[in-house]
């Protein structure tokens, strides 16, 4: 088990403030945070390669605060691979195993065919393979990864990942990851913690953060694409009315009133020629802005009384419906299609 | 067009400019080992004056260069990783050998070595006399290019990546460990190339060590004595040998940056 505990690590100008989240044992937690918010220095203060100026880390329940690196048993391994250039493969491996068998390690990552070469000569994912199997080779106890594949490309980083989750579930390891992919995130997480300027704004189980992002900025950190800023206030009827400008948006939601957030999911809005007789309680006339490909869907960016909104639909309804740039449209969504935060 | 014509005409210039400074440095050199190059190398088999004066000019620079790596290169490490109030100042207190004139280095040595300073007393008390012995010598050559060693030991410590020692201490490390294990082996053709340019500067030195040993001698006093006793055709046998000894740590030197580039061309 991992845990930070109100966790403040001061590194020149910037401040990693008061940082708390869990990941239980055999768990895999994300840390999900854009460039600059902490990413690192937090991974760092739990392998003790930074000093803590406040709080306490914890592994498997002992406060590993003052204990130096070599003592804390955390495998770390860093998006460049840092591999010792004047060793080979194997003895990169071997590095940390101090006698222990390289074999599971090597086998597992596949790198058996590798033993042999200078690591200078290494492709990136061969260097990310072999890194993390000399920090799996010297057994830790939780591992903790730096953004491991986000120089990888989408195929070698979809196989890396697939292959950590196996390992990670088949040897019941705790494993630390932080990334800026929300996607990397989603595939990964058991555990979720958004990480913003240095501050832990919310952590939890993945799918629930997601599903409820605390806060607008959470949202739009988790990968919301609809996020609205407004006023929300209780209506008569027991919901939820957020204005944002011209746009009134109802959602059946908690009892929130003042400033809020509205998030709503993209594939939650229904595109239609016109205003349909349905159900959903928002329903508004909007404008094409741009489509394009989403993988096999079609992104389709919407003006509505003059805020952004995106919704995603499929190729044949955006042929049909004649979505292209300017033209008009009508957006619909349920009420319990919006979360206020 | 006009701009082309230019670029041609600035690099016809540069290109003089350079050749005129490359000749005026090696012009000296070479004539100087041609007219007594022939006489250098014979005596270096038969001059046991001159023969005696490089091998105790190569033993104390060795000494000075192992002492200067053996205390340059923790205080290196501390310059490399560490950002603390003072950082500029010790800078300061290590290039002031590098800026003084040498025998000016010479006399500052001399005033805490000598028989009647506290320093020197203590030590002739313990049977140790420093002035006019190799002792001094290595002290004066240490002083004069222990820096050099400091400062290439240095950049070559700050070029390795300090995450590299981290790797390596969740690997199970100690930091004294990772950093025999890790960065002084990343860092050791750097540390190399300190330590022969050092013992090269040591070698070479010539006016701290006059004011503190006149005897035994070093080659380059040696060459000065026969100069100023003898005169100019005396000193060039001496003069041209040490010329070409330089020549060791220059090759030396060269070879190591050619390996550091094939290394660096086959790890691309």
């Amino acid at each position: 088990m991992i845990e930070l505990r109100d966790v403040t690590v001061r590194q020149g100008a910037f401040t990693l403030d008061g940082a708390t989240l869990a990941v239980e044992r055999g768990e895999y937690g994300v840390v999900l945070g854009a460039a600059g918010a902490g990413k690192t220095t937090l991974l760092e203060a739990v392998a003790g390669l930074r000093g803590v100026a406040r709080g306490a880390v914890l592994l498997d329940g002992g406060d590993v605060t003052a204990l130096p690196p070599e003592e804390r048993r955390v495998g770390m391994v860093y998006q460049q691979s840092l591999l010792f250039p004047h060793l080979d493969v194997r003895r990169n491996v071997a590095y940390g195993a101090r006698g222990r068998s390289i074999d599971d390690a090597v086998e597992r990552t596949g790198i058996g065919a590798l033993l042999g070469r200078d690591v200078r000569t290494l492709s990136g994912g061969e260097s990310q393979l072999v890194a993390l199997a000399r920090a799996m080779a010297s057994d830790p106890r939780v591992l903790l990864l730096d953004e491991p594949f986000a120089a990888l490309d989408p195929p070698r980083r979809a196989a890396m990942r697939r292959m950590m989750r196996a390992w990670q579930r088949e040897r019941g390891l705790t494993v630390l990851h932080v990334t800026h992919d929300v996607n990397e995130a989603a595939l990964l997480a058991d555990t979720l913690a958004v990480l913003d300027a240095g501050q832990v704004l919310q952590s939890g189980p993945a799918p629930e953060l997601f599903a409820r992002p605390g806060t607008g900025r959470v949202a739009e950190l988790v990968g919301a694409e609809n996020v609205i800023a407004g006023v929300a206030s209780v209506e008569s009827d027991g919901m939820i009315a957020l204005r944002a400008g011209r746009l009134t948006v109802h959602a059946a939601a908690e009892r929130v009133e003042g400033p809020a957030h509205a998030v709503i999911g993209a594939d939650e809005i229904v595109l239609s020629r016109d205003a349909p007789a349905s159900s959903a309680r928002n329903s508004f006339p909007a404008r094409v802005v741009a489509v394009g490909a989403s993988g096999s869907l079609m992104r389709v960016e919407l003006e509505v009384e003059g805020l952004p909104l995106v919704a995603v639909v499929t190729r044949g309804a955006a042929r049909e419906l004649g979505l292209t740039p300017g033209a008009p449209t009508h957006a619909s969504f349920k009420a319990t299609a919006v979360r206020i935060c | 067009m006009s701009v082309r014509r230019a670029l041609r005409g600035g690099s016809v210039l540069a290109a003089l400019a350079a050749s005129a400074l490359l000749l005026f440095l090696a012009v000296p050199t070479l004539t100087l080992v041609a007219k007594g190059g022939a006489g250098g190398v014979r005596g270096l088999f038969s001059d046991a004056e001159l023969l005696g004066a490089i091998a105790l000019t190569f033993l104390t620079a060795t000494a000075s260069t192992f002492i200067a790596a053996l205390l340059g290169t923790p205080l290196a490490y501390w310059l490399a990783r560490s950002a603390f109030r003072g950082r500029s100042l010790v800078q300061a207190v290590l290039d002031i050998p590098l800026l003084i004139p040498h025998p000016v280095a010479g006399i500052a040595l001399l005033v805490i070595l000598a028989r009647g300073s506290p320093l020197g007393a203590a030590l002739l008390a313990l049977g140790i006399r420093v002035v006019g012995s190799p002792i001094s010598i290595v002290i004066a050559m240490l002083f004069v290019s222990a820096p050099i060693y400091v400062s290439a030991a240095r950049e070559a410590i700050a070029d390795v990546d300090p995450r590299y020692e981290g790797v390596a201490r969740t690997l199970g490390d100690s930091f004294r460990d990772s950093v025999h294990r890790v960065t002084l082996p990343m860092a050791w053709r750097g540390l190399l190339a300190g330590a022969v340019t050092a013992w090269a500067r040591a070698a070479s030195e010539f006016g701290a060590i006059v004011i503190l040993a006149w005897q035994p001698r070093v080659a380059s006093v040696l060459a000065y004595d026969r100069f100023t006793t003898y005169g100019l055709r005396a000193a060039l046998p001496a003069a041209a040998a040490l010329v070409l000894l330089a020549f060791v740590p220059l090759v030396a030197l060269r070879a190591l940056g050619a390996r550091r580039g094939a290394a660096a061309v086959a790890a691309r």
